[in-house]
């Protein structure tokens, strides 16, 4: 899953990014209005933590400029504007979900799952295929029951592959939804997790579309 | 209680009262001086009708009213009384011919004598009888007056109380004023002689209203500027409770103390305006030489300077160079602009610190070689927790608010220009006479 957290404060920027990618997420980190722009122009996102108090135009102009664009991604505002007035502009202006500095970073991860698995249409947080499971909460993978070990980025994989079965996402889709801009990305990184995964959950589990990419069939 | 009504009531009652007692005393002179001439004519009259009277008849109707109370008694040339009229009463002897004023154990008399054909006539009148006519006279002027004081009393009472109603209303609608509602008290029905109290009311009003707004807007600013070093506390903490190994965890920390660190400093940057805003309380004005406190300044800046290699220094220094004013407070003020300055400027770069004076003014200045301020956000900076766009450095957005509110007090002027060397120069200007 790849995330852009759009906020001007360094200190809580450069903890948001650290809290995020510890809990599996890609997490780009922009500063400014500007950069957000560009940063969605070029890039698809799965979710978008957004703090109102930019520099220049800010967080509300940036929201309805993208709403305005019909750009559907769930953007979950984070502020410090608490009044119930501006809870509701922020609601009515297009966004998904509103949450008052100073967070909790686990509150704002749940709410962040929550926002994901609506936008997949599920109702349930687990996600079932089958005898296989995910919890994007606890990062559990279940098997027949058994819980498998899984490393973050092959959890990322797994999920993203899971959240839609059936259909294939080729390689540089996972890489876009695994990593950040600043990490370094491994010619064949996308590859080993594959392996890893087959390995761990038997080749039926991850199916390769010749061509394509890779994906979960929607039956084992 | 000192009241207004009460004072105007016994005033005036106590005016007319002395006027009407003047009145009284100027009607019953002016009637005794009339009763006098009057009867003076009239004793005068009596005594030449008796000239060819015979004695052995009847004077009644010479005498004519009882109540005049005329005496008259004749002698004939001998000497021998031949008529008195009231033997009862005690006349005075004739002394003159003509008026005359005698006393006797009967009061005071007045008698007209003469001569005709060897007798002597003298009518007589006491004195008191006039006195009882103008005292009657000046009574019935008075009687009016006396049984139209109470109405009268009633009407001050009325009317005085009519027209200090406004100021009743007044002391209402003062009365409802809270410091919620601080608008200002209506000056429509407002007596003219009330105007200059609610002038000085609404001008009270409208200060405190803003000192009260003023309070109102920074508790809010504050409140809502706090959040953002808290917010990044509670992640760096739960990151830090998060942290798996040993590396993890020292970065944890190590972010932890910056944001404890700036969270300190917006605070301590919030205490201090807030002890700068207006209406806290002028503070004891001294001499203070602008030399010592670049000095300070510098030298408390001069680790931090070195550490990010800037060349922090005085660039100029004028000893006569002093202002009346706090001594604490514009320490506070140079050390926000050095502070700024040293955050501001890139490494390798250089800030001057210099101070003069003329003869109409002392100044301080710190000018840097870092990226300036663009003249279009020039005022803007001064505004509370106003951050430029772009900064790397996390500041409290107060330092230059602070500097202004301590330059207010000191009826001095901030300028920000453009240094030689490109970047940021602030000048602080006192002015001598002030």
């Amino acid at each position: 899953m790849r995330l852009l957290v759009v906020e001007d404060d360094a200190m809580i920027g450069h903890s948001l990014r650290t809290g995020l990618r510890q809990d599996g997420y890609s997490v780009d980190w922009v500063r400014d209005s500007a950069a957000a722009e560009l940063a969605t122009a070029t890039t698809d996102y799965d979710a978008i933590l957004l703090d109102l108090g930019l520099p220049g135009k800010g967080g509300l102009e940036l929201l309805a400029h993208w709403r305005k664009q019909q750009n559907p991604v769930p953007v979950l505002i984070i502020t410090a504007r608490d009044s119930v007035a501006e809870r509701i502009l922020g609601l009515d202006t297009g966004a998904d979900d509103y949450l008052v500095k100073p967070f909790d970073l686990d509150e704002l991860s749940a709410r962040l799952r929550a926002l994901l698995r609506r936008r997949s249409g599920r109702a349930t947080p687990v996600i079932e295929i089958g005898p296989l499971s995910l919890d994007p909460a606890s990062h559990e993978v279940r098997l027949d029951g058994s819980e498998i070990n899984l490393s973050a980025r092959e959890f990322g994989i797994l999920h993203a592959l899971m959240e839609n079965p059936g259909a294939p996402l080729s390689r540089s889709q996972l890489e876009d939804r695994l990593y950040g801009w600043q990490e370094e990305i491994g010619s064949n990184a996308v590859e080993v997790h594959i392996h890893a995964l087959r390995r761990k959950l038997g080749s039926d589990w991850i199916r390769n579309v010749r061509g394509v990419g890779y994906m979960v069939p929607r039956q084992p | 209680m000192n009241s207004i009504r009460r004072k105007l009531l016994l005033t005036l009652i106590g005016a007319m009262s002395l006027v009407m007692v003047i009145g009284a005393w100027a009607t019953y002179s002016a009637a005794r001086e009339e009763a006098n001439a009057i009867f003076d004519y009239h004793l005068e009259q009596i005594a030449l009708s008796l000239r060819n009277q015979n004695f052995q008849g009847s004077t009644e109707a010479l005498v004519g009213e009882e109540s005049f109370e005329f005496v008259i008694r004749i002698w004939d040339r001998n000497g021998i009384e031949i008529y008195y009229s009231r033997p009862n009463r005690e006349l005075p002897g004739v002394a003159r011919l003509g008026y005359a004023t005698e006393h006797t154990r009967d009061g005071a008399w007045r008698v007209f004598a003469l001569q005709y054909r060897g007798l002597t006539i003298a009518v007589a009148q006491p004195l008191s009888v006039r006195a009882r006519l103008a005292a009657r006279a000046a009574l019935h002027t008075m009687i009016p007056f006396i049984l139209l004081l109470p109405l009268v009393a009633l009407l001050i009472w009325l009317v005085v109380s009519r027209e200090l109603r406004p100021l009743t209303d007044l002391a209402h609608s003062v009365a409802r004023r809270t410091p919620d509602a601080l608008d200002p008290i209506g000056e429509q029905g407002v007596p003219a002689e009330a105007w200059p109290l609610v002038h000085s009311l609404n001008d009270l009003l409208a200060r405190l209203q803003t000192a009260l707004q003023t309070q109102r807007d920074f508790i809010a600013d504050a409140a809502h500027e706090l959040r953002t070093p808290l917010t990044a506390l509670q992640l760096q903490v739960q990151l830090l409770e998060r942290a798996s190994d040993d590396s993890d965890r020292a970065a944890a920390m190590a972010d932890l103390k910056q944001g404890l660190e700036r969270s300190i400093h917006v605070v301590r940057q919030l205490l201090t305006l807030a002890r700068q805003e207006p209406g806290t309380g002028e503070p004891a004005f001294a001499p203070v030489r602008l030399a010592d406190l670049a000095t300070a300044s510098v030298a408390a800046h001069a680790a931090g300077a070195a550490a990010r290699q800037i060349d922090l220094g005085i660039a100029a220094s004028d000893p006569d160079a002093q202002v009346s004013g706090n001594a604490d407070a514009l320490r506070t003020l140079l050390d926000n602009l050095v502070g700024n300055a040293v955050r501001y400027t890139p490494a390798g770069g250089r800030i001057d610190v210099s101070c003069g004076s003329n003869d109409d003014q002392a100044w301080l200045e710190v000018s840097d070689n870092g990226p300036g301020i663009p003249a279009a956000e020039r005022e803007r900076v001064f505004d509370r927790f106003y951050r430029r766009s772009g900064q790397e450095t996390a500041g409290s957005g107060l330092g230059l608010a602070i500097v202004r509110a301590i330059a207010d007090k000191h009826a001095a002027r901030v300028e920000l220009t453009d240094a030689p060397g490109g970047g940021l120069r602030v000048r602080v200007e006192f002015r001598k006479n002030a």
